[in-house]
């Protein structure tokens, strides 16, 4: 079902004069979802979100904005009672859900940025998920009761290492939970877009709560605007599970010949997360730009990373077969079919080809922005 | 699950750098000349060729789990397939007949909330039995620091206790890599004691890769605060029915339209997955019937009606109800003949309800072709229904156990959620009566419900 669908879901009880009117609006009703439909078979195939995406995307925006939502309510509303106003505070605490419905509906989930990161968050979550798991004997040629990767790194005799892959495992765990609405306020999110989302909220429940010409509004504004900023001051993006990753790879910093592979153990492990960190440390990029490199199914931006880091022939294949099982994406024959293409490329010309990713962020996307001007 | 079985000795192939198989073990021969290949052709199962062939172009071991046609069937087979000098060398463990589906695996695959219906949070490990994954707000609800135990021994998490048997579920569990229960454990952090459960996992191979796990914390008295927890599952009763009932009944209905093909052509094989999601959210819903009822038996208020009724005209009509399903595979149910009466005392709708579950169970366990004998008789005080059938029986050791909440007359068959007997029991005890079984594997089973027999005078 399409998180699209959801105010429609709500209909009053059934009366004659509802039947009627909506009778009446039948033909207009009748062209807006033949204009969908036309819609939906001319989309593109390349970029379109298959079914388990669009349920893990409907599902974690849910959880995310209800836990936005539910922690401003809760805080507003302690406000709203400590200065007096019982009934604006009770109306606030207790009030359903709405923010979700309202920003749907004003078209600001549309957001590239925020879609970018929740889409790439999902995608990310359902191939790890998905990733062949290999008993920890297979990788090295260890022993058969050897503890998986990070649950090894943990008690590492080098203290960050072992502090750092707890942390990774922790943070793993909380992103594999369900999000319970109310429970948590951790979104895990980056800070801008963490920001964005809770101002975004807080605009929907001061729409919610004070309809045009309420007593108290200024209170209100006040209340939610509070609350919003105490979000925001306590959301720490190192607590991410982005950022933890990201320090277990830069703890470990393994030399070029360990990298291949560490690589193929985090696959094994399912530590998708470990993966991407590792090839961002390695290569000096930033953490959502080498996600962006991974999860992206066409691959040759990989395929060149890996040649660039100098990886051989089984480490490629290792890491492709690994994702293309993976990945409903990805097709497991094209990739035998390119594998001697890419391991012909030398690594020096590899590194030249992506010489251009390691370019500050901003500048890319300018540059970026600027060509597709110029093709418009 | 297959895991009881013997482990059979490892299935070996070799296939040439031009994809013929040169080498087979008889088993992998066998199928292959069943598929219509023979030596030194090109391989004839088309999964395992496919294998052989990326294996070579890639350069690299491949493990993969694929399911081969064999006959009428289907067989499920973990191939390892190595890139050797002379071709691909493949190696092929665990040689299974795919099993149809069943409820109980089907569900327990898909995530932590079938392991234990009441867990209170969920763990997972690896193969080395390190904790992986632990429920984030754990920490917080016990009070030690869950976090640092990440990548330790399950064991710096748990003290392992016996169970009543005294031996150690999780032994077994790790032994045969089949799922355990009931595993008494502490907690080293605050010495709570909790019963854990899990399912092993296993990767490419085949290989355990580890448990996932689900904790239940041992409420010591459960009558000390009844009252809260009365409430608390009178009202979830009702939320159960709006949160669970209502979106399967959406379920089956949807499901039921796909398989039907109702709104248009459909490849066939999305049909039947159709047809598969409807039979899982049926038992779902079946469950959830039984945690109602559950819910509702274990409180403290429960009380049936004493209503005047006529057992043989109830064991008539349950039979009548279960006789579709009996048509299915061809059940002849000898019900009591109409004219005969049994006067009794009881609730009209749950002794339909016990005898529905006692027929139920005895169509489910019946061979094909088999009868199943419902007879109405009176014994002193009492007025009892028996139900007997032709089945395989049950053993003298498990006839206490199937009257427990969630076991199962046989674990291994389909349907069903462990709760049935169980609750056929309490409500029989609630109106003054009883089930009792008697059987002997081989010989079919025969449970008598008893009732108080009503007096001549109030009739």
């Amino acid at each position: 079902m399409s998180i699209h669908d959801r105010a429609s879901q709500s209909g009053g009880p059934a009366t004659a004069s509802a039947l009627l009117a909506r009778a009446a609006a039948a033909d207009l009703r009748a062209d807006r979802r033949l204009a969908t439909s036309i819609d939906d078979f001319f989309l593109a195939g390349d970029g379109r979100l298959d079914d388990r995406v669009r349920a893990g995307l409907s599902a974690t925006l849910e959880a995310l904005v209800g836990a936005i939502e539910a922690a401003i309510r809760a805080h507003a509303a302690r406000l709203l009672a400590a200065r007096g106003l019982a009934t604006l505070a009770g109306a606030v605490g207790s009030g359903a859900p709405v923010a979700l419905d309202r920003l749907l509906a004003a078209g600001l989930m549309r957001d590239p940025a925020v879609m970018h990161e929740l889409i790439g968050r999902v995608r990310q979550g359902l191939i790890a998920e998905a990733l062949p798991i290999e008993a920890a004997s297979g990788g090295a040629g260890g022993r058969a009761d050897q503890p998986s990767l990070l649950a090894r790194l943990s008690r590492h005799p080098d203290h960050v290492v072992a502090t750092s892959a707890v942390a990774l495992l922790a943070t793993e765990s909380r992103r594999k939970a369900p999000l319970l609405a109310g429970a948590t306020t951790r979104t895990d999110l980056p800070a801008a877009i963490q920001q964005r989302l809770i101002w975004w909220v807080a605009a929907t429940l001061r729409e919610a709560e004070a309809p045009e010409g309420t007593a108290n509004t200024e209170q209100l504004d006040r209340a939610l605007a509070e609350s919003a900023q105490r979000s925001i001051a306590a959301h720490d993006e190192g607590d991410r599970l982005e950022a933890a990753a990201t320090r277990l790879a830069v703890a470990l910093d393994p030399r070029a010949e360990e990298l291949a592979d560490l690589l193929a153990e985090a696959l094994a492990d399912q530590r998708l997360s470990l993966f991407i960190a590792l090839l961002g440390h390695a290569l000096g990029l930033h953490y959502a730009d080498m996600r962006d490199i991974v999860l992206d199914p066409d691959a040759e931006r990989l395929w060149l990373v890996l040649r660039a880091l100098e990886l051989d022939r089984p480490a490629i294949a290792r890491v492709g077969l690994a994702l293309c099982e993976a990945d409903p994406r990805r097709d497991v024959e094209q990739f035998a079919d390119s594998l001697d293409a890419i391991v012909a490329v030398d690594p020096a010309q590899a590194r030249a080809a992506i010489a251009p990713l390691l370019l500050h962020p901003e500048y890319r996307a300018a540059v970026l922005a600027i060509a597709r001007g110029a093709k418009a | 699950m297959n895991a009881g079985e013997p482990v059979l000795p490892l299935v070996r192939g070799l296939v040439d750098h031009d994809g013929r198989l040169v080498e087979a073990d008889p088993r992998l021969h066998d199928l292959n000349t069943r598929a219509g290949g023979s030596l030194g052709e090109p391989v004839a199962v088309p999964q395992l060729a496919r294998l052989a062939r990326l294996t070579q172009r890639l350069g690299i071991l491949v493990s993969r789990g694929i399911v081969a046609a064999d006959g009428p069937g289907d067989l499920e087979l973990w191939v390892r397939a190595e890139p050797v000098a002379a071709g691909v060398s493949l190696t092929i463990t665990g040689w299974a007949d795919r099993a149809p589906w069943t409820g109980a695996d089907a569900i327990g695959d898909s995530d932590h909330a079938a392991l234990a219906a009441d867990a209170d949070w969920h763990w997972e490990t690896d193969s080395a039995l390190r904790l992986t994954f632990l429920t984030p707000d754990v920490g917080a609800r016990h009070g030690f620091d869950a976090d640092m135990l990440l990548g330790a021994p399950l064991t710096g998490l748990f003290a392992l206790g016996e169970d009543k048997s005294g031996g150690f579920p999780i032994l077994g569990g790790l032994a045969l890599r089949e799922r355990f229960e009931d595993q008494p454990a502490t907690l080293r952090a605050t010495g709570e004691a909790v019963r854990l459960a899990a399912r092993p996992r296993s990767d490419a191979r085949g290989d355990f890769a580890g448990f996932i796990g689900a904790v239940t914390v041992e409420r010591a008295a459960p009558k000390a605060d009844a009252h809260t927890i009365d409430d608390a599952s009178g009202a979830f009763a009702v939320r159960l029915d709006s949160a669970l009932r209502s979106p399967l009944g959406r379920i089956i209905a949807n499901a039921d339209s796909i398989n039907a093909q109702s709104e248009g052509p459909l490849r066939q094989d999305y049909a039947d997955y159709a047809a598969d999601i409807a039979s899982a959210a049926r038992h779902l819903m079946g469950l959830v019937d039984d945690l109602v009822d559950l819910q509702a038996i274990e409180r403290a208020d429960f009380h049936v009606a004493t209503e005047n009724i006529d057992l043989a005209d109830l064991a008539r009509r349950a039979a009548g109800l279960l006789a579709v399903r009996a048509a299915d595979t061809k059940v002849r149910i000898d019900k009591p003949t109409l004219g005969e009466a049994l006067p009794a005392i009881g609730e009209f709708r749950r002794v339909l309800q016990i005898l529905v579950n006692l027929i139920g169970n005895a169509v489910r366990y019946s061979p094909e072709g088999g009868v199943i004998w419902v007879r109405a008789e009176r014994e002193g005080d009492l007025a009892a229904i028996i139900v007997a059938d032709q089945g395989k029986g049950i053993a003298f050791d498990d006839q206490t156990r199937i009257f427990e909440k969630f076991e199962r007359v046989d674990p291994r068959e389909p349907g069903g959620s462990g709760l049935g007997l169980y609750i056929a029991r309490r409500l029989a005890r609630a109106m003054g009566g009883d089930i009792a079984v008697d059987s002997a594997p081989g010989q079919g089973a025969r449970f008598v419900l008893t009732l108080p027999v009503q007096d001549p005078a109030t009739a």
